[in-house]
């Protein structure tokens, strides 16, 4: 923007060059990472004082994902995350696109009001509610479940208000062709708003699973046994027992975290781009 | 044309109503309704382990939690450092009223807030005096602390990035991605890769300090060095999201504006702060309002990096909370924080809530 022109190729090289050096800062943590998980642990303690500061996975092993996958209960915290998110997904697709097509478009008693109160859910910071959710669910009995682990995240009005903004950003006329053919509200919505509202839906689906995956608070209130934890408390826990002597397996169980979210960051960037933006508008 | 669509035969009321009940039904149980129970449960004594076994040990007492929270003896007032960041709210809730995202009432009602929490800021226990409750202030301190800290540097980063990343090129996509990758990983992931990072032993920074012949900084143990510690690892964690915004809003600035400025003779810097963010105030507000609200929630940062310490120097709010609810069993007050949690982000909640439902550029 600021040296559109291709004439200003000094403007140019100055700015990449600078990107360059911040963008090494950003991705050393990661790299860090990375590297201390794929060395052994008896080398660690030598390799982090060398020259290279452990940087560069010389010798270079992958015993530590091997060990941790073995033992650990990484496996069944990964599993539950799995389940969690994909749960949550599904269903936060389900449910806020029904709402949302239904606020865009029908008419009935108490839409704006009810939408009203969606847009008001946009004040009440997930952090304020975790204390009296917790009682409801020990009324219930459903802590270390993952009824209580998924259910908390169908509750934000964020999604609905995203498919509601995106079904009003698309054209009527499409619809009303439909029902001159006699289809009803539901076929409408099935067969023609959810094939076109697809790409909107997959940054939902991106933003939503990269949210459960990473959530904190909620998933260490509601789990107490050690099998039900979600890959992300998991690690908070390791880590807070940690022993200086396994910082190879603490990192792989880091690297193992992660995999899923960068994957799905790295293959759907695009939509999560794009998604960010509709956040916004 | 229009009613043709939104009256159709087979539209009662009962087939709306079915689109949206699901969504209210979680909506209401999950969100709504635990929100109002909060302030329900801080009119109680609420011991968690007593209630657990027997549902009817709560007692009523009225406000009591909250005097015990936020009273105390021999009270005096003068300025801090926080008061400076307190009249920058004066300056959204003005902006925001001429702007028209509120009424002129609700101006005054901010600005009375503005005021409370002025004034609030100022009170503290004089030579003998203390808090009845002698962490809740100290906490909120921190907490507003952490937000003056992380905010700008979030804010001037990514506005940076945004700015240098405007080209439409594939080495710029890859910044891009590269710049938000951080932002993809868990808190825990963020935590321990800094926590190691800053380590005096086994981090770089520690090893560069060593190379120029100087003792490593011990971060986490250090009063003055905790805070900034976590600074560092939410700015390194958080900034995507900013980036990618600013770099969307960027793109709709009209390219005849710029090239007039630069005609002009105007310089990057001039270009900066006279073109591009008048341009993009909307957004540049917009952000400012999301980065305050969701950096005062922090929690897993102080949590896991320093466990509050040293002392209680880097204890946010949530964490305050959730050692009050989980670790001290008491919920009554636990409730009566959750409240005021809300009651402190309820001028940039709803400032942010209009922002956000505003159309307009």
């Amino acid at each position: 923007m600021l040296f559109t022109n291709k004439a200003d190729k000094k403007g140019y090289i100055i700015s990449v060059v600078l990107l360059s050096i911040l963008g090494v800062i950003w991705v050393l943590p990661l790299l860090f990472m990375a590297s201390l998980s794929l060395q052994l642990n008896d080398r660690l303690a030598v390799n982090l004082l060398g020259p290279l500061f452990g940087y560069i996975p010389y010798p270079f092993t992958i015993d530590n994902f091997i060990r941790t996958t073995r033992y650990d209960e990484v496996p069944r915290w990964f599993f539950n995350s799995l389940i969690v998110s994909t749960i949550s997904t599904l269903l936060v697709l389900m449910i806020s696109s029904l709402a949302g097509y239904a606020f865009a478009r029908l008419k009935f008693y108490g839409n704006k009001l009810l939408y009203g109160f969606t847009l008001a859910g946009i004040m009440i910071p997930g952090e304020a509610v975790f204390i009296a959710l917790y009682t409801l669910f020990a009324d219930l009995g459903l802590h270390n479940t993952y009824i209580s682990l998924i259910v908390p995240n169908l509750a934000a009005p964020i999604g609905t208000i995203l498919m509601t903004q995106f079904f009003k950003s698309i054209s009527i006329e499409i619809e009303e062709a439909a029902q001159i053919d006699g289809a009803n509200r539901f076929e409408i919505y099935r067969f023609i708003m959810v094939p076109i509202s697809i790409p909107a839906m997959t940054t939902l689906a991106i933003i939503t699973f990269l949210w459960t995956w990473n959530s904190y608070l909620w998933p260490l209130v509601t789990t107490q046994e050690i099998d039900m934890f979600t890959i992300t408390v998991g690690l908070a826990s390791t880590q807070e027992s940690y022993a200086e002597d396994v910082i190879g397996n603490l990192m792989s169980q880091g690297i193992i975290s992660c995999i899923p979210v960068i994957a799905i960051f790295l293959i759907f960037q695009k939509y999560l781009l794009k998604g960010v933006v509709i956040q916004t508008k | 044309m229009k009613s043709l669509s939104l009256n159709h035969k087979s539209d009662n009321k009962f087939t709306s109503y079915l689109f949206i009940i699901p969504f209210l039904f979680f909506y209401f149980t999950l969100l709504v309704y635990p929100f109002l129970k909060s302030f329900w449960i801080s009119f109680h004594e609420w011991n968690l382990l007593e209630v657990a076994f027997n549902p009817d040990a709560k007692e009523f007492t009225g406000i009591k939690n909250y005097v015990k929270t936020l009273w105390g003896r021999r009270l005096t007032w003068s300025i801090s450092p926080i008061h400076i960041f307190i009249c920058s709210f004066f300056l959204i809730d003005y902006y925001g009223f001429k702007k028209g995202w509120w009424r002129k009432s609700t101006f005054f009602i901010f600005l009375m807030i503005i005021i409370i929490t002025f004034i609030l800021f100022g009170i503290h226990p004089s030579e003998r005096g203390k808090w009845f409750d002698k962490r809740f202030w100290n906490v909120l301190y921190n907490t507003a602390i952490f937000v003056c800290l992380s905010v700008p540097p979030i804010t001037i980063i990514s506005l940076y990035l945004a700015i240098s990343l405007n080209y439409k090129n594939k080495l710029m996509g890859f910044f891009r991605t590269l710049f938000y990758l951080s932002s993809v990983v868990s808190v825990a992931v963020t935590t321990l890769v800094w926590t190691y990072m800053l380590s005096p032993q086994q981090g770089i920074i520690g090893h560069l300090y060593k190379i120029f012949g100087k003792e490593p900084l011990v971060w986490f143990t250090n009063p003055d060095l905790a805070m900034p510690s976590i600074v560092i690892a939410t700015v390194w964690w958080v900034i995507g999201f900013p980036m990618i915004v600013f770099l969307a809003a960027l793109q709709e600035i009209p390219s005849e504006r710029i090239e007039a400025a630069k005609i002009d003779g105007a310089n990057a810097l001039n270009l900066i702060v006279f073109i591009i963010i008048p341009s993009i105030k909307r957004t540049f507000i917009f952000i400012v309002l999301y980065e305050i609200i969701s950096q005062f929630q922090i929690f897993g940062q102080s949590q896991l990096m320093t466990s509050g310490g040293p002392g209680i120097e880097t204890m946010t709010l949530v964490m305050y909370i959730y050692n009050t609810g989980f670790r001290d069993n008491e919920f009554g007050k636990a409730g009566a924080l959750c409240v005021l949690l809300f009651l402190c982000m309820a001028f940039f909640s709803y400032a942010y809530m209009k922002i956000s439902s505003s159309q307009d550029n």
